[in-house]
């Protein structure tokens, strides 16, 4: 009985994340995904730089590169957007920046 | 009922990913598979004893469309000894996968990962680990807390951002490990989350983590943190406290780059400085990676930057324990490289 509660521990973390994230997000995601340049994701979010978006994420964990291969961009953007959580639209304003 | 319902959503995920394709090409972003990682060769002085750690860790990332990434970290850290103490070098090179993944990268809100990844738990082990970030080469004291048994998880992970404005970014990363023993995918089984908030405007992040060890003993793993990086001032601190039922400790480091050095500003502004100071204390007998006494590491380094991906890396600290006093050393260079791995792209 203890063993089979305890397999349920894992589905806690996963429930609440999608009961927390997911509905939200359906709803955003349409709105994300328009294809409109000037995405936001509530009511008081304004377009941010390139610049600021690259160096308010980039240097909260390592050195941001001088340069970086336009043929290489988009696959170390995704790299980044998984690993340091970045958001769709921080993501679009790094690749026209990095690779106008 | 369900089927046309599982259809409906197959088709509705794969209409916004085409309309997110066709918002991407207004750039000239390459997605070409990647080769980066970093190159590092480091000399440890720990307690007298010397060590040589030459280290490749290669990442390989291999996009499959926009939305789907798929990508690996490999080590390969050589230990090198002198035989009995004064004699030549000799040792042995190990290797591990540190990761194996798919990402599916869905929407802002949801990132979907498969396969092994480095369990998301506190400052370090995600984030700080790679040879090329690390401002100090030795991971702190509470390191095994919250990343056991191999600092990775085999199963499923979910991540990305709760919310954004311009004001603060609230992330999160929820998982759940099995239990594996298969060769180079050792993981133990676990769940837990992640969660942080950030403050753009003042370089501010606040985040917890949680683990729960669900192979025996089954124990919780707790930590803070805090990262800042003040606007104005080119300082970096970060901050952690870690607790689990075999121990509990803090470690805290503050870099600080010479860039606003009036004198030879082109040579300071490469340089930085740091400090670290650390304590754990175990409880219920330590172990799991935890020191069995209550043990204290204070020091700092000084690393150069020759180029933006180069630099020559030191630092000391001083380690003290009622079992002994020591000191660790460490001087070398870390590298990192980004090779694409096909011609072509944009």
């Amino acid at each position: 009985m203890k063993r089979r509660r305890s397999r349920y521990y894992g589905l806690i973390p996963i429930i609440l994340v999608a009961a927390g994230v997911w509905f939200p997000g359906m709803r955003l995601f349409a709105r994300e995904n328009s294809g409109k340049q000037t995405t936001s994701l509530s009511p008081e979010n304004t377009e941010k730089t390139g610049e600021q978006v690259f160096v308010e994420n980039c240097s909260r964990c390592h050195k941001p590169p001088m340069t970086i291969s336009p043929r290489t961009t988009g696959t170390i953007v995704m790299h980044m957007r998984v690993r340091a959580k970045l958001s769709r639209q921080d993501e679009r304003i790094l690749l026209q920046y990095l690779a106008p | 009922m369900k089927i046309p319902l599982l259809a409906a959503c197959i088709l509705l995920c794969t209409a916004q990913l085409g309309a997110q394709d066709a918002e991407t090409d207004s750039n000239h972003a390459g997605y070409v598979p990647v080769l980066s990682g970093g190159i590092g060769y480091i000399s440890n002085v720990s307690g007298g004893t010397s060590t040589l750690q030459p280290a490749i860790d290669p990442v390989l990332l291999l996009p499959l469309g926009r939305h789907v990434l798929g990508e690996s970290r490999a080590e390969f850290v050589g230990i090198f000894q002198r035989r009995n103490g004064n004699g030549d070098y000799t040792g042995q090179v190990f290797s591990a996968v540190d990761y194996a993944q798919i990402d599916w990268l869905a929407n802002t809100h949801v990132i979907v990962v498969a396969g092994k990844y480095i369990t998301p738990f506190g400052l370090y082990s995600e984030r700080l680990v790679p040879i090329w970030i690390a401002t100090f080469q030795n991971v702190p004291l509470t390191y095994s807390i919250g990343t056991r048994t191999s600092g990775a998880g085999v199963g499923g992970q979910l991540r990305g951002v709760v919310l954004q404005t311009n004001k603060y970014s609230v992330q999160y990363a929820a998982y759940y490990s099995a239990h594996s023993n298969a060769y180079q995918w050792e993981a133990a089984r676990t769940t837990g989350f992640d969660a942080s908030v950030y403050f753009p405007a003042h370089r501010i992040e606040a985040g917890i983590s949680y683990q729960r060890f669900l192979d025996p003993k089954q124990i919780n793993s707790e930590a803070v943190y805090l990262s800042w990086q003040p606007p104005k001032i080119p300082l970096d601190t970060k901050a952690e406290y870690d607790h689990s039922y075999y121990g509990r400790g803090y470690w805290i480091q503050t870099t600080y780059t010479l860039s606003q050095v009036p004198v030879a500003n082109s040579f300071f502004k490469r340089m930085e400085l740091a400090g670290r100071l650390e304590q754990v204390f175990p409880l219920n007998g330590g172990g799991h990676g935890v020191p069995g006494i209550d043990t204290q590491r204070a020091g700092g380094a000084l690393n150069y930057y020759l180029k933006d991906n180069l630099r020559i890396v030191s630092s000391y600290q001083r380690q003290f324990s009622s079992a002994k006093d020591v000191n660790v050393w460490n001087i070398g260079f870390t590298y990192r490289f980004v090779w694409p791995l096909w011609p072509g792209g944009k």
